[in-house]
């Protein structure tokens, strides 16, 4: 009879996989070739975007934090006593295991991607040209409604600055700390669209000079007919590079647009449908089914297979992080892709990767199972060697990049939730259906080597490193 | 080598498969009416769009005015204010489906669509190489939205209510709530 019985819950078991990943509290991380060196809880607020800023002797990271949540939505600051609205956390990760969070600035009221502070680029006065030399910048956004210019060269004292307000919406900026020129992605209210880009001058951070609003043709102000997918987030390639790539879209309609930064900058002005086709080189429609959330350039490529042919050794690479938008699979998958871009005009995809579904039955562990959005350091210890995607509830993932004709994964790292992970529901017959996952949302990695993902919901950040044989694939000891 | 035989029979079965298949899809696009369609006097056809970012919707015809719904999950703007502005009618009603190069006839206003709230707007279109006038009409629930575009005489408001009680109907609201998962 006992034996019958181990044989039926062996065969249930058996059937049900994703009872057995489902994630539970105090259950270890899932890791391959990647480790835990520290953590920090940012007070259990929902994360975007990290960035990590070598600031004199110290490496201080700065998170942009999305709104609170319905049950929480001003979680209380522990350091003040007071409810805080989400906002950006900066901590201390001078020494990675031991994380010490200095400050946490409030951010517009509102709840998820309604509030908060999502977006957060950092640059020194040094290098600005017109920067006070002995200040810290902070760009951040104020909810969907401003721009922020913070200086923290305390970053336990941040002072506001200068504010760009009166916008529908903002999101995912570009900042280039050498020339101070930064591609804001704002919502101008006479723009047909919820997020373009406002290109400023904020060479001197504390006095910003508008250039020019940017878009796809027919997004400006008096267009008629089909709008074009909306902004998610530019990347430049600075003065040197002289190449700016546009993403549009997150889940949906995906556009790579490939602009020339100087046309940009200094060609006619005006949203005309002429001055917007201008400083164009290229585009690439991507399918209706995925969005164009990251787009990182890796440019001058060699490629090891095309070694002996007389032209096209070295490739320009594009790496798209599109971005899933609906919990347990309610959509086309969200994954990566990578575009030869060599031929401006004719940019086109080469492959694509995706975290093996099966591998841990993500559909079914709950929240979110795809792509959000790849590191954007260029530090030369990973740059066009190893990729970081965050992958909601897969984690993060690591993958070499260095023939981007067959990308590879090499590690990854699923956090453990914590009794502040933050629920995750579908409707199953009109009911709400929920399950805690990990929703690693953002990525970044330092000049060292290590690796930062925050979770948006609401498990804090996490410091990696690699193991093992990925190690050697960065060329780490 | 096949025998004369085997071919004719094998022609004629497949003919047969053919003209089944053909019935169904003449069926699919002609659906038998519900009871509140024949009611209303709306009649269900097919929906005449390519595959795209969505699933297909469902569309309905009464006298001269045709009427495209679907629900898109995940697809508004601002989940916190919902659809507040013309520009978003623009961009999410389906209008473009019909007429990628739309002309907005004027602003747009308010709309409620049974506890829903959004905006809808009135363009002109070249149908068919016709001028003809579309109503696109965008509400949301949270983060969803549902759309549809209505392409008849919408500036008449008779017309315009017909199509707004209809979206109303049993017919639509319990299919749209099949596809919003109870919602």
């Amino acid at each position: 009879m006992t034996r019958q019985w181990l044989w039926i819950g062996a065969c249930l078991l058996a059937a049900s996989p994703a009872l057995a990943q489902q994630q539970k509290i105090g259950a270890p991380p899932e890791s391959s070739n990647m480790k835990l060196v520290g953590w920090n809880d940012l007070q259990a607020r929902s994360a975007y975007q990290p960035t990590i800023h070598k600031q004199g002797n110290r490496y201080i990271a700065y998170i942009g934090h999305h709104g609170g949540t319905d049950d929480v939505a001003m979680p209380v600051n522990p350091m003040t006593g007071k409810p805080e609205n989400n906002g950006t956390s900066i901590v201390d990760v001078t020494d990675p295991a031991h994380p010490k969070y200095l400050r946490h600035i409030p951010g517009a009221p509102g709840t998820y991607e309604a509030g908060g502070a999502q977006m957060v680029r950092v640059c020194d006065g040094a290098q600005l040209p017109k920067g006070d030399k002995s200040a810290v910048y902070l760009l951040r956004t104020f909810g969907g409604e401003a721009h922020e210019i913070w200086n923290v060269a305390d970053p336990g004292n941040p002072a506001l600055l200068a504010r760009l307000d009166g916008l529908k919406d903002t999101h995912k900026s570009w900042w280039e700390c050498d020339t101070g020129i930064a591609y804001l992605v704002s919502g101008a209210p006479d723009w047909r669209t919820r997020r373009m880009t406002q290109i400023y001058d904020l060479s001197d951070p504390a006095h910003p000079v508008k250039i020019r609003d940017f878009g796809l043709l027919g997004q400006e102000p008096g267009a008629t007919g089909q709008v074009p997918t909306e902004l998610h987030g530019p990347i430049s390639t600075g003065p040197e590079g002289n190449r700016v790539y546009f993403g549009y879209g997150t889940n949906k309609g995906g556009v790579i647009q490939i602009v020339d930064r100087k046309k940009l900058l200094e060609g006619p002005k005006e949203p005309t449908p002429d001055n917007l086709r201008a400083p164009e080189l290229g585009r690439l429609l991507m399918s209706a089914w995925n969005g164009a959330h990251t787009t990182f350039p890796m440019l001058k490529m060699p490629i090891a297979e095309f070694a002996n042919d007389k032209e096209g050794k070295t490739r320009d690479i594009v790496m798209i992080v599109d971005e899933a938008i609906l919990n347990e699979c309610n959509e086309p998958r969200q994954m990566i892709w990578f575009a030869d871009v060599t031929i401006e005009s004719r940019p086109t995809m080469i492959s694509s990767w995706t975290v093996p579904e099966a591998s841990g039955h993500f559909c079914e562990r709950g929240g979110r199972f795809g792509s959000h959005s790849s590191n954007e350091s260029m530090a030369p210890v990973f740059y066009k060697k190893v990729a970081f995607i965050a992958w909601f509830n897969a984690g993060v993932r690591a993958i070499d990049v260095r023939d981007p004709y067959h990308p590879k994964e090499i590690g990854y790292f699923i956090p453990s939730i914590t009794d502040k992970t933050d629920k995750r529901c579908v409707k199953v017959d009109g009911k709400d259906r929920c399950k805690t996952a990990i929703q690693t949302n953002n990525v970044e990695t330092d000049d060292r080597g290590y690796i930062y993902i925050v979770d948006r919901a609401n498990t804090g950040m996490h410091v990696l490193e690699l193991g093992g044989t990925a190690r050697q694939v960065a060329g780490l000891k | 080598m096949l025998s004369r035989r085997t071919i004719v029979q094998t022609s004629l079965a497949g003919g047969m498969v053919a003209a089944l298949a053909g019935f169904a899809a003449f069926a699919s696009w002609f659906p038998k009416p519900d009871r509140e369609e024949q009611e209303t006097g709306w009649r269900r056809i097919g929906w005449p769009f390519p595959r795209d970012a969505f699933p297909a919707g469902r569309a309905w015809r009464r006298d001269g005015t045709e009427v495209y719904v679907r629900p898109k999950l995940g697809f508004c703007g601002n989940c916190e204010t919902g659809v507040v502005e013309d520009s978003e009618v623009d961009r999410v009603s389906d209008v473009d489906l019909l007429d990628a190069s739309f002309v907005p006839a004027g602003e747009g206003r308010r709309i409620q669509i049974t506890d829903l709230v959004g905006r809808s707007r009135v363009y002109r279109i070249k149908k068919d190489g016709r001028d003809r006038l579309a109503q696109g009409i965008a509400v949301s629930f949270k983060c969803d939205l549902i759309v549809a575009v209505a392409v008849g005489p919408v500036d008449d408001e008779a017309v315009a209510k017909a199509v707004r009680r209809f979206l109303e109907t049993n017919t639509v609201q319990v299919w749209l709530n099949a596809q919003l998962e109870g919602k």
